[in-house]
């Protein structure tokens, strides 16, 4: 019976290291997924109409650059 | 006289019609003799569009000011688009409902339009971007991305969408900002009518809400219907009078609020304009004139006035390019 309690409360203090350990775990995916997130939407506020420019011009009929520019 | 004729063609093939029966038109096919095949239904519309022809007259986008669109295509795909808008804008306030903003901006655009992929951004001179992303994964599931994105922190907005199309059903996924998730599923019952129904949660404020939705459309009318746990009741109805002209007229129940709403439209569409109407169960009227003067140029002239709450919205403007 002590060795089962003993076993029982090694049993716990060994699911609470890895509990505490699992949370950091969750902690640094979503400490790391709001970083991303961050850049990702920096980096679509600053590129996405750039994006669509280089498509744009990439594709066929290539238009030439003069007619990117001018109002006609 | 026809028999002859009937003669030297193939023998199955009716004799042509003599007499008075080439004058009159000729009869329609007669629709319900057809037996219906429930293993073929056509593709319902898509859920979130379920009522577009009523929104499609109206609502259109009214407007108080100065409008000028300029569009400018490099490519059958490419486009540029500039904008300008000088006017005031309707600013949702706690206080006191809306309160009129003076506003003045002018908007970039690019717009990528090809039929696997679909770009359009636009950007504005206080540093917001609306960005629309349509993608055609396969032939049956689409990716459709929306977002506003703000220079202020916390104030963007994002959704993707999954959108699967089959045969006679239509089911789609959103995932938004905020936590929102989403779904919703579309089927055609018979070659009029189509139910849907679909459901969303929202995670910061741990609120979900389930909504049923039929549409019965013929070629003259479209009638819908929605219901939603959230407490609204939306119906609409709009017929097709004539090749130029339909009538709409709309209902909206908010058993929250206790709001009631109706209105009724028309929609003429002329050789040289299109102009919608419409009259609200507030006492608010409003009209929207789209003039063709050119090949790609077209006036605008917006109004909508509101007796009641003494608010009179006047605005004009012109659009260049298609």
């Amino acid at each position: 019976m002590a060795s089962r309690v003993s076993s029982k409360g090694k049993g716990k203090a060994a699911r609470g290291s890895r509990g505490s350990d699992g949370r950091s775990t969750a902690r640094c995916v979503k400490t790391w997924s709001t970083w991303a997130m961050k850049k990702a939407k920096v980096i679509t506020h600053y590129g996405f109409i750039p994006l669509i420019i280089i498509i744009g011009m990439n594709s066929e009929p290539k238009p030439q650059l003069s007619q990117l520019l001018s109002p006609v | 006289m026809g028999s002859s004729v009937g003669d030297a063609a193939a023998p199955p093939l009716p004799p042509p019609p003599v007499g008075l029966a080439v004058a009159l038109p000729p009869k329609a096919e007669d629709k319900s003799e057809r037996k219906v095949d429930y293993l073929n239904l056509p593709c319902p519309v898509p859920f979130e569009e379920i009522q577009r022809e009523a929104l499609m007259s109206l609502k259109p986008e009214l407007f108080e000011g100065l409008r000028f669109d300029f569009t400018k295509g490099l490519n059958q795909k490419f486009s540029l688009s500039h904008s300008v808008f000088m006017g005031s804008v309707e600013v949702p306030s706690p206080s006191s409902g809306a309160i009129k903003v003076p506003t003045a901006h002018y908007e970039f655009g690019a717009n990528f339009l090809d039929p696997k992929l679909m770009l359009i951004g636009r950007v504005l001179t206080d540093g917001r971007l609306n960005a629309r992303v349509k993608c055609d994964l396969t032939d049956n599931l689409t990716l459709k991305i929306n977002a506003q994105l703000t220079n202020e922190p916390h104030f963007s907005q994002g959704m993707f969408n999954f959108d699967y199309k089959s045969k006679d059903f239509r089911a789609q996924y959103q995932m938004g900002n905020n936590a929102f998730y989403g779904a919703n599923y579309i089927q055609s019952v018979t070659p009029n009518l189509s139910l849907g129904s679909e459901v969303f949660w929202l995670g910061h404020q741990r609120k979900s809400g389930i909504g049923f939705a039929a549409r019965y459309n013929t070629d003259k009318m479209v009638a819908t219907a929605q219901v939603a746990s959230t407490g609204i009741v939306a119906l609409s109805y709009v017929q097709k009078v004539s090749e130029k002209v339909s009538l709409a007229s709309d209902f909206m129940y908010n058993s929250m609020t206790r709001d009631v709403i109706s209105s009724f439209g028309y929609d003429y569409i002329l050789r040289q304009c299109r102009l919608r109407g419409k009259l609200d169960s507030n006492g608010c009227v409003a009209a929207f004139l789209e003039e063709r003067l050119n090949m790609g140029v077209n006036f605008i002239l917006s109004a909508e006035i509101d007796h009641q709450k003494k608010d009179y919205k006047f605005g004009f403007g012109m659009t260049v390019g298609e």
